[in-house]
């Protein structure tokens, strides 16, 4: 009975971090501002930086996320858990009850890259071809 | 939230109220028209408006704002105002301005002003104006006039870009009583707790004073279910403790929640004219809040359900406490970037131990079906319809001195636009 419930722990856990894994999408890079001090980031810390539940760095500085606009981005959807839609929609609920600040949307990957490299604390994910001029690369632990 | 609702019951004999004409009927359109304008002038620039006070090494200021115009009719009853003959009295705007001063810290600003039916008038309120500061993901404070959080939607409930639905499930959260349900001024503990393998635990604990506006719905109902000669002059501040938590559980886009508020000290004043000299009248009360929800995001799904025990604990002797009960289900589905279908059903009990004297009165049962279409980013149009059993939510007997259980239809259409 013990070696069964192990297992099945054992297995839980399997699916749940091949879950986290799964969330990382395949290619995609975390850009950010070069005056985020971080050089490594977490999958799971991306995600608590996404929907919300961290909202500075930790030197304090506040974290702004660019995205880009009205794009089903898989790696967006991969990142929050949220197609577009929602991800909009919780940002706005956050924005007009006083708990958040809307993320900065950019019609396409130059200006997205541009906002990010003039935005202080500004996180984006960026297609491995984008241009990466004024930002700096997150690796994905 | 309708615990103030044990007065009109006491006094349901009193058909009484007189209605105070809109200041600006077409207030909305206007509202409309600049945010539109704003949002055309914002339209090539990455979104919101920023404003650097001092250059751009200065913290930016940020500003959002929105403005929604509504419509209804129904096919029957005077609902959420004179919406048998179809009503445009649907109006809500609003305009916030946030920045970061210092690390880890922010100061955000809300104003914000409705007319919805006869509640709102267009008064401008400050609807937020806080300080926050968060010392990690796990503890963080916020003061000054804060917005309640309580359920999927309390916080948010006057806000049309939020959600699917032009009208939320009224039951829970009531168009008209924003001004009774959505802010306080106190203050806040939140963060967020992880759990390991088990998710996380988001909390806020709130506590601190509301001040019902004696134009808004609180006091609309009050008036409405006093004589025609008495005037309501103050309703008192009341104060509130409270809690939300959230478990934000290891399946992406699934969380559970559940809240606990306490109201002491609801009561208010009024004054009926007798040839005796003025009567004074008051009813203090404390009211129980608890609602309990579930929501799950799932690809282009959003399910949510919710449910709600409202129990006034009166003050006065002989009186009996009331239980109110209501809940949902809904759910919506977006189909492609500019078109979302949702649906909901929800109950509502007026009170859970007896009826009321008219037994359509006791309940509220409603079925409704919507379309959101986003236009563009940020104009967004809605259209819905609801099919209703009971008369439990009407609140105007003035206007509705017929009531029966025969089912009724309502047509609900709103336009939003934001930046």
């Amino acid at each position: 009975m013990n070696s069964m419930i192990r297992k099945m722990v054992f297995l839980f856990a399997l699916l749940l971090a091949g879950d986290v894994l799964a969330g990382w999408p395949a290619g995609a890079l975390v850009i950010a501002n070069r005056g985020v001090k971080e050089d490594h980031i977490s999958v799971k810390t991306l995600k608590d930086l996404y929907t919300g539940r961290t909202s500075y760095w930790e030197g304090g500085e506040h974290v702004v996320i660019a995205v880009l606009a009205d794009k089903t981005d898989e790696a967006l959807s991969q990142v929050s858990g949220m197609d577009a839609s929602q991800f909009r929609t919780f940002w706005q609920r956050l924005v007009f009850s006083g708990r958040g600040q809307e993320p900065k949307e950019a019609p396409d990957i130059a200006t997205l890259v541009r906002v990010v490299a003039a935005t202080r604390g500004a996180i984006s994910l960026a297609p491995p071809d984008a241009p990466l001029q004024g930002v700096k690369v997150l690796n994905v632990e | 939230m309708h615990a103030y609702r044990f007065v009109a019951l006491r006094c349901w004999k009193r058909m009484a109220g007189t209605l105070k004409p809109s200041i600006l009927p077409y207030g909305g359109f206007l509202a409309v028209l600049v945010v539109a304008s704003l949002a055309m002038f914002d339209a090539d620039r990455t979104n919101a408006a920023d404003w650097y006070p001092a250059g751009t090494s200065s913290p930016d200021v940020e500003f959002h704002g929105f403005a929604s115009q509504g419509f209804l009719y129904s096919s029957q009853y005077n609902y959420l105002g004179k919406s048998s003959k179809g009503s445009f009295k649907f109006t809500e705007m609003g305009l916030n301005a946030s920045f970061d001063p210092f690390p880890r810290t922010r100061i955000m600003v809300g104003g914000f002003a409705d007319d919805v039916g006869e509640a709102g008038k267009y008064d401008a309120v400050l609807d937020y104006a806080l300080a926050e500061y968060t010392i990690s993901d796990y503890f963080g404070i916020r003061a000054g006039r804060i917005r309640r959080p309580d359920g999927i939607y309390n916080d948010i409930q006057d806000v049309d870009l939020g959600r699917t639905f032009v009208l939320l499930p009224q039951g829970i959260y009531d168009a008209r009583y924003r001004d009774f349900n959505v802010s306080l001024d106190g203050g806040e503990f939140f963060g967020t707790l992880p759990l390991q393998q088990a998710g996380s635990l988001s909390y806020e604990l709130y506590g601190g004073l509301m001040r019902p506006s004696l134009d808004g719905g609180v006091g609309l109902q009050l008036r409405n279910s006093l004589p025609s000669n008495a005037h309501l002059d103050t309703i008192d501040p009341m104060k509130i403790f409270g809690d939300q938590l959230w478990w934000n559980s290891p399946i992406d886009g699934l969380r559970l929640g559940a809240s606990v508020g306490y109201i002491s000290g609801f009561d208010y004043s009024a004054v009926i004219p007798t040839p005796v000299g003025p009567l004074h009248l008051s009813d203090p009360s404390d009211i129980l809040l608890q609602t309990y929800s579930a929501e799950y995001l799932w690809k282009n799904w959003t399910l949510q359900s919710e449910c709600i025990f409202t129990d006034t604990l009166t003050k006065t002797l002989g009186t009996p406490d009331v239980r109110q009960f209501s809940w949902y289900a809904a759910g919506a589905f977006r189909i492609n970037k500019w078109l979302e279908v949702g649906s909901y059903y929800t109950e509502y009990y007026s009170n859970a131990h007896s009826p009321g004297i008219i037994p359509s009165d006791g309940f509220q049962k409603d079925a409704a079906i919507s379309l959101r279409f986003d236009l563009t980013n940020r104009w967004i149009f809605k259209v819905e319809g609801h099919l209703i059993h009971g008369t439990g939510l009407l609140q105007d007997n003035v206007d509705n001195p017929v009531r029966h259980d025969n089912g009724w239809l309502m047509i609900a259409v709103k336009s939003t636009i934001s930046f």
